[in-house]
């Protein structure tokens, strides 16, 4: 395992430098709500205002309308949008995971059908991976699709599936045979929210916010062509999947803006030692899980698999934005009102509500230990 | 970047010459003259140093790359001091590099060395090898002018001291002593340079240190079995191997772009931001590497003490994380919120 350091090149310092400008008109401060980093809301308007400037499924493949660019260039796109918690809620499944994996395993009728459209930010995807009984050991899911005339019959129950309801498709992790091997007999089926048989149930979050679903399967016909890869083979597909979900920005940017606020809040007095120290430190090892991130960026581009680099930097990252968030809610010590007035305040609320999420989605800090363990041998 | 025929010939010669039983002899003996011989010989402590003052050609990056290898060896030499520090100072001045090793006054707050009518008076502390090495050169900064001095530590009153890894770190009082030369210092070489760059050579070193640390761990919880089986298999041990290797990985990118940014301008930033991160991995990660090892990482006769103590002791010298934490915060403060990411993503380059 070697993390090596890597400088942006004058083209890539470009790119930072339009989607600044971008941002400083678009993302003007006040004239939205931002969010806490890949928790940011969902707007359309917004995702299609990317799309137009080529800034959706960079990395796919241009036939499809993608930008055939880089995962350094999409990691610069992307580390600006999140550090301003713009609204990326509705593209950002697709953008970060649905598409790569429909670019690598679809059929090219799939890749005609879906792909131009997430580049186009007109379609928002889910994850269908959890289930009640399958979360962390997920090849434990018991959904379960049947042969039927010209495709297939889903029955199951998906969980925290975010923006199901906004959403018009789930990726589905189901059973479609049994075997000894219990990776093998798992497809992936592309799973139409609106379809008959689908119902969403919001799961109210703690802070009262409802991105967050239950989605249960009944009797859903999905057709043959909508079967993603090869059956049986959704396990493999699954875990390549998860590494585009690591070790980029998201995982390590989601309370930057909680304190990026406070510097902008803040009175002199605020600023004593101890919280000149804390933005110190805290600027310390954003510097260093930037260029480890920027680093896995740079060995997918060059056609390394680095599964276990992703997970260290995971785990690593979002323990961080719980310990910056943890540090300075005690430096400041305010009795938080999540409907105040000051958005640092409200920022700080939400965070302190939703920050124990960070260590758990996309895999929990328990898993991916045992995941970049498995990188550590003599 | 770095040549790595020159890595490569550090690694094999300081793999030959500080093998364990060289390293405890050291700390014994309070030098490895044999060591330093055999690194001398190869020109090691002079890579970086300007040729016109008696330097071994290279460059500073090669010259850090040398040390990382040093780190990872626990190479107990005064490797840091003769070239990038003392050399560095010695040449700005214009004055001749000794042959020999020399060793540097890091800057203690301590110090009250004066320079007057010629002579040095006054005392510096934490000197490393002071008790060994003959040529010691201090940066004399009264805060309007800086001036390179190098002096016979025999001049001097000794009062010997280590660190928390047996390496010597004496106090030299000097009383009305002629130095053996003395110059101006040249531009931009003060004491708050003087502390940067000593800072540049900790955070060298112990990305060194904290990548060998990591792979020793990782070996020895491989090999030790208990209930059957090695204690790698156990989750609650891949924990601590973790946090090692993670530790290891920040430590050594954020080395590595310190070495990227000096390779063409200075890295101010860089060089604080990596001392910050190198300081709090060393205390993650021998917390971590030690609870792996069990209760045989604490005795004298395994090696993890040789990197863990060096840790321990490099970690505050030349300012500890929370001294550059504040020199950082500072800056942050300066920027302010608009400017926070771009310091970030684009370090000194964002600070003009």
């Amino acid at each position: 395992m070697r993390f090596e350091a890597t400088e942006l090149t004058d083209a890539e310092l470009a790119l930072q430098a339009e989607v600044r400008a971008f941002c400083d008109v678009e993302l003007v401060p006040g004239t939205y709500e931002p969010g806490l980093g890949m928790a940011g809301s969902v707007d359309p308007g917004f995702s299609r205002k990317l799309a137009e400037r080529g800034w959706l499924g960079m990395a796919l493949p241009t036939e499809y309308g993608g930008g055939d660019r880089t995962a350094v260039d999409r990691f610069v796109v992307v580390e600006e949008l999140l550090r301003r918690g713009a609204p990326v809620g509705y593209h950002w499944i697709a953008d970060r995971q649905t598409g790569p994996v429909i670019s690598r395993f679809g059929t090219d009728e799939q890749k005609e059908r879906f792909l131009p459209a997430i580049c186009r930010g007109e379609v928002g995807f889910s994850i269908g991976m959890s289930e009640p009984d399958a979360g962390s050991d997920l090849a434990a899911v018991s959904a379960r699709a049947v042969r039927a005339d010209g495709g297939w019959v889903l029955n199951g129950t998906k969980i925290w599936t975010t923006n199901a309801h906004h959403n018009d498709w789930m990726v589905t992790l189901c059973r479609t045979s049994d075997t000894d091997d219990r990776h093998g007999g798992l497809s992936q089926l592309l799973v139409d929210l609106r379809a008959e048989g689908v119902e969403v149930n919001p799961i109210p979050f703690l802070d009262g916010s409802s991105e967050f679903n239950e989605v249960v399967l009944s009797d859903v016909f999905v057709p043959d062509e909508l079967l993603l890869g090869a059956e049986g083979e959704g396990w493999a597909q699954n875990t390549s999947e998860l590494a585009f979900e690591r070790g980029g920005p998201d995982r390590w940017l989601s309370t930057y803006i909680v304190v990026e606020q406070f510097l902008r809040e803040c009175e002199e007095e605020d600023l004593d030692g101890s919280v000149v120290e804390l933005l110190g430190s805290a600027t310390a090892r954003w510097f260093g899980l930037r260029n480890m991130s920027l680093a896995v960026a740079r060995m997918i581009d060059a056609g390394d698999a680095p599964a276990v680099e992703s997970a260290l930097v995971k785990e690593m990252g979002t323990r961080f934005e719980q310990d910056v968030l943890a540090a300075l809610e005690r430096l400041v010590g305010l009795e938080v009102a999540p409907g105040s007035e000051s958005l640092f305040e409200r920022l700080l609320a939400a965070a302190v509500l939703t920050g124990p999420a960070f260590t758990i989605r996309g895999g929990t800090i328990e898993i991916l230990r045992s995941v970049a363990a498995k990188g550590l041998r003599p | 970047m770095t040549d790595q025929l020159l890595i490569d010939t550090a690694e094999r010669l300081f793999g030959d010459v500080c093998d364990f039983a060289a390293v405890e002899a050291a700390e014994a003996e309070g030098f490895a003259t044999d060591a330093w011989s055999a690194v001398a010989e190869m020109g090691l402590p002079w890579i970086g140093v300007d040729e016109a003052a008696g330097g071994a050609g290279g460059d500073l990056v090669d010259a850090l790359a040398v040390l990382r290898v040093a780190g990872a060896h626990a190479v107990p030499l005064p490797l840091a001091e003769t070239g990038v520090l003392a050399g560095w100072l010695l040449a700005s001045a214009e004055l001749t590099v000794p042959d020999g090793a020399v060793t540097v006054a890091p800057g203690d707050p301590a110090d009250d060395l004066t320079l007057t009518d010629g002579l040095v008076s006054g005392t510096v502390n934490r000197v490393p090898w002071g008790s060994a090495v003959n040529d010691l050169v201090i940066l004399v900064d009264d805060g309007d002018s800086a001036t390179v001095v190098l002096v016979d530590t025999a001049s001097a009153t000794l009062e010997p001291y280590v660190n928390l890894a047996g390496e010597s770190r004496d106090t030299l009082v000097f009383d009305r002593v002629e130095p053996l030369a003395s110059g101006p210092a040249g531009d931009g070489v003060d004491a708050d340079a003087l502390l940067y760059r000593g800072a540049l050579t900790r955070v060298m070193l112990m990305a060194g240190a904290l990548d060998a640390m990591s792979r020793l761990t990782v070996s020895y919880t491989h090999e030790r079995e208990q209930f059957g089986r090695p204690v790698a298999r156990f989750q609650a041990v891949q924990s601590h191997l973790v946090t090692c290797a993670q530790e290891a990985a920040i430590a050594g990118v954020t080395a590595d772009a310190v070495m990227r940014r000096l390779a063409h301008d200075e890295a101010r930033f860089e060089i604080a931001a990596a001392k910050v991160v190198v300081s709090e991995a060393a205390t993650k990660a021998t917390a971590a590497a030690h609870q792996a090892h069990g209760a045989m990482g604490l005795t004298k006769e395994y090696e993890l003490h040789h990197l863990s103590r060096r840790l321990w002791a490099w970690r505050n010298e030349y300012g500890g994380a929370r001294y550059w934490s504040q020199v950082l915060g500072e800056a942050v403060v300066d920027v302010g919120g608009d400017g926070l990411y771009p310091l970030i993503t684009g370090g000194s380059a964002a600070l003009g």
